[in-house]
């Protein structure tokens, strides 16, 4: 079965430990569980240190090693290494010792985590053979397939539910991809999706490629390790769509550790969800091993996932490390996102608002203690997003051309006089 | 739980049919009033389909069955729509295919 390719062995049952050859392939054909890339540590421990990352290029590449590509990269060579920001002011606001963003709002190209497990799909998409790549996706996804395939030379199909904001839309159209509307429900439209990607031979990134897709997301937390000075954060504030980033940064944090590169350590990796859609969370609270599907009612739509895919495996994750999941309601994300923007400058999406405000309840609660350090994962950027905010800043206030009419606002409004 | 029919041969009957015939592979996850209703057996009579039960966990608070379908695509779509007006949450075996 073993035909290594660069450092993976093979993709591997995550039920039941089967093995299958290294192909576009995600299901286990005894028991339906996701298949996931396995490596070769043995190798890699050889190949991959500090010392040799950290002569590297600074992009998400520089831990190739652990990355599911049997080659060199093809797609995506600049994508990662985003600034983590020591968030001093936002830390005194929320009550917390040391609090750090990484802020994906500025990852390249397309302004979201996204393009790391794009790039990493679509470079082995190539290595396999494949000339057109697929996804289905309300944003973030759409937005980094288009541009990434773009910038590669393949060709793609973007499958979108036909009632989606003409902004996302054009967000993917742009980069000449080909964007299919379907109309229906969400559930009938994720199982046609689920169709199309059977029935059509192309590199469906989040599905058949989905092994590979998922492990970009390791990228985040092995730049946050090395970031922080070689260390684990004590404290990881993930949001939770599918569920998947949770489980793939703490995948990042435990093979740095079987690995030598840090040392054990404890941490915990905590999950943020709208109240609006919450499954991942209320099971967490309830202390079940399981989630019940919701039907999603939340402004935060880059995590509206009703039955997340990876929901059971990041309950699991949480309950290893000793995490806890928490909800916001709209108005408390909104209120993340000001805070992040007011104290840091940085403009999240609404995944970001609900990360900031959860983070905040946890830190409240004393669930991460003030004496910690906590850092916090954001993962799409602020413009995407515009209308969730709209009506809930402050407003621009508007002069005749006029110096006096300038001076009688600014001796009007206290707030304003006060800023000279 | 899981019962295939007896009285059908999906596949065959479809492909003398003329229709072709395809395989489907879905997560069933039940509300707890569904529990311990037989609805895999109850699909297997209502619709020509074969039903094949690949791994299933059923507690107080919710049934999950991987189920796999085989029959004629209208047949398997009939059959999902009537599991889903019962109440049952139909995904595919990807589960959430459309993402952010």
């Amino acid at each position: 079965m073993e035909k290594h390719e660069g450092f993976m062995k093979a993709l591997k049952c995550r039920e039941c430990g089967r093995e299958y050859p290294l192909a576009a392939t995600h299901v286990c054909e005894f028991d339906f569980g996701p298949l996931e890339v396995a490596y070769d540590y043995d190798r890699i421990k050889k190949s991959l240190t500090r010392a040799a990352i950290e002569k590297r290029p600074q992009t998400m590449w520089r831990y190739r090693e652990l990355l599911p590509i049997a080659g060199e990269p093809t797609v995506g060579f600049q994508v990662g290494f985003t600034p983590l920001v020591k968030a001093d002011r936002l830390a005194k606001r929320l009550g917390i010792r040391e609090l750090w963003i990484k802020n994906d709002t500025v990852n390249y190209p397309t302004l979201s985590f996204k393009d790391r497990v794009v790039s990493v799909a679509l470079s082995r998409a190539r290595e396999l053979g494949f000339k057109v790549v697929a996804c289905a996706s309300t944003g973030n996804l759409a937005n980094s397939v288009a541009a990434n395939a773009a910038a590669a030379g393949l060709k793609s199909f973007v499958f979108i539910p036909s009632d989606l904001e003409q902004g996302k839309v054009i967000n993917s159209l742009v980069y000449g991809a080909n964007v299919i509307g379907i109309k229906g429900h969400y559930d009938e439209v994720n199982r046609l999706c689920a169709e199309i990607a059977g029935k059509f031979g192309w590199a469906f990134v989040n599905v058949n490629m989905r092994p590979y897709y998922a492990e970009g997301s390791k990228s985040m937390g092995f730049e946050i390790v090395e970031q922080l000075g070689w260390r684990a954060p004590q404290h990881t504030v993930v949001p939770m769509a599918s569920g998947s980033l949770l489980t793939k940064i703490h995948k990042s944090y435990q093979e740095f550790m079987k690995l030598g590169i840090i040392p054990e350590s404890r941490y915990h990796v905590h999950g943020a969800q709208a109240t609006g859609c919450s499954p991942i969370s209320v099971a967490q609270k309830a202390g079940l091993d399981f989630f019940k599907p919701v039907k999603p009612n939340t402004i935060a739509k880059s995590l509206a996932i009703g039955t997340p895919a990876d929901g059971f495996y990041a309950l699991k994750v949480m309950k290893e490390t000793g995490a806890v999941a928490e909800d916001v309601s709209d108005d408390e994300l909104r209120e993340g996102i000001k805070l992040l923007a007011e104290y840091e400058g940085i403009f999240a999406e609404t995944a970001g608002g609900v990360t900031v405000g959860v983070a905040k309840k946890l830190i409240a609660s004393g669930r991460i203690p003030a004496d910690d350090s906590v850092v916090l994962c954001i993962t799409g950027n602020g413009l995407k997003t515009l209308d969730a905010v709209v009506g809930h800043t402050g407003r621009a206030r508007e002069i005749k051309p006029s110096l006096r009419e300038f001076e009688a606002l600014i001796n009007a409004e206290g707030e304003l006089s006060a800023a000279i | 739980m899981a019962h295939a029919p007896k009285k059908t041969k999906p596949a065959a009957k479809a492909a003398k049919n003329g229709a072709r015939p395809q395989q489907t592979r879905l997560w069933l996850m039940y509300p707890p009033k569904l529990i311990t209703r037989p609805i895999i057996w109850e699909l297997g009579h209502k619709f020509a389909v074969s039903t094949n039960v690949r791994q299933a966990s059923v507690t107080d608070e919710i049934g999950i069955v991987c189920l796999e379908l085989d029959g004629e695509r209208e047949q398997i779509k009939a059959a999902i729509a009537w599991l889903e007006k019962l109440g049952v949450n139909v995904e595919p075996v990807e589960i959430n295919v459309i993402e952010s």
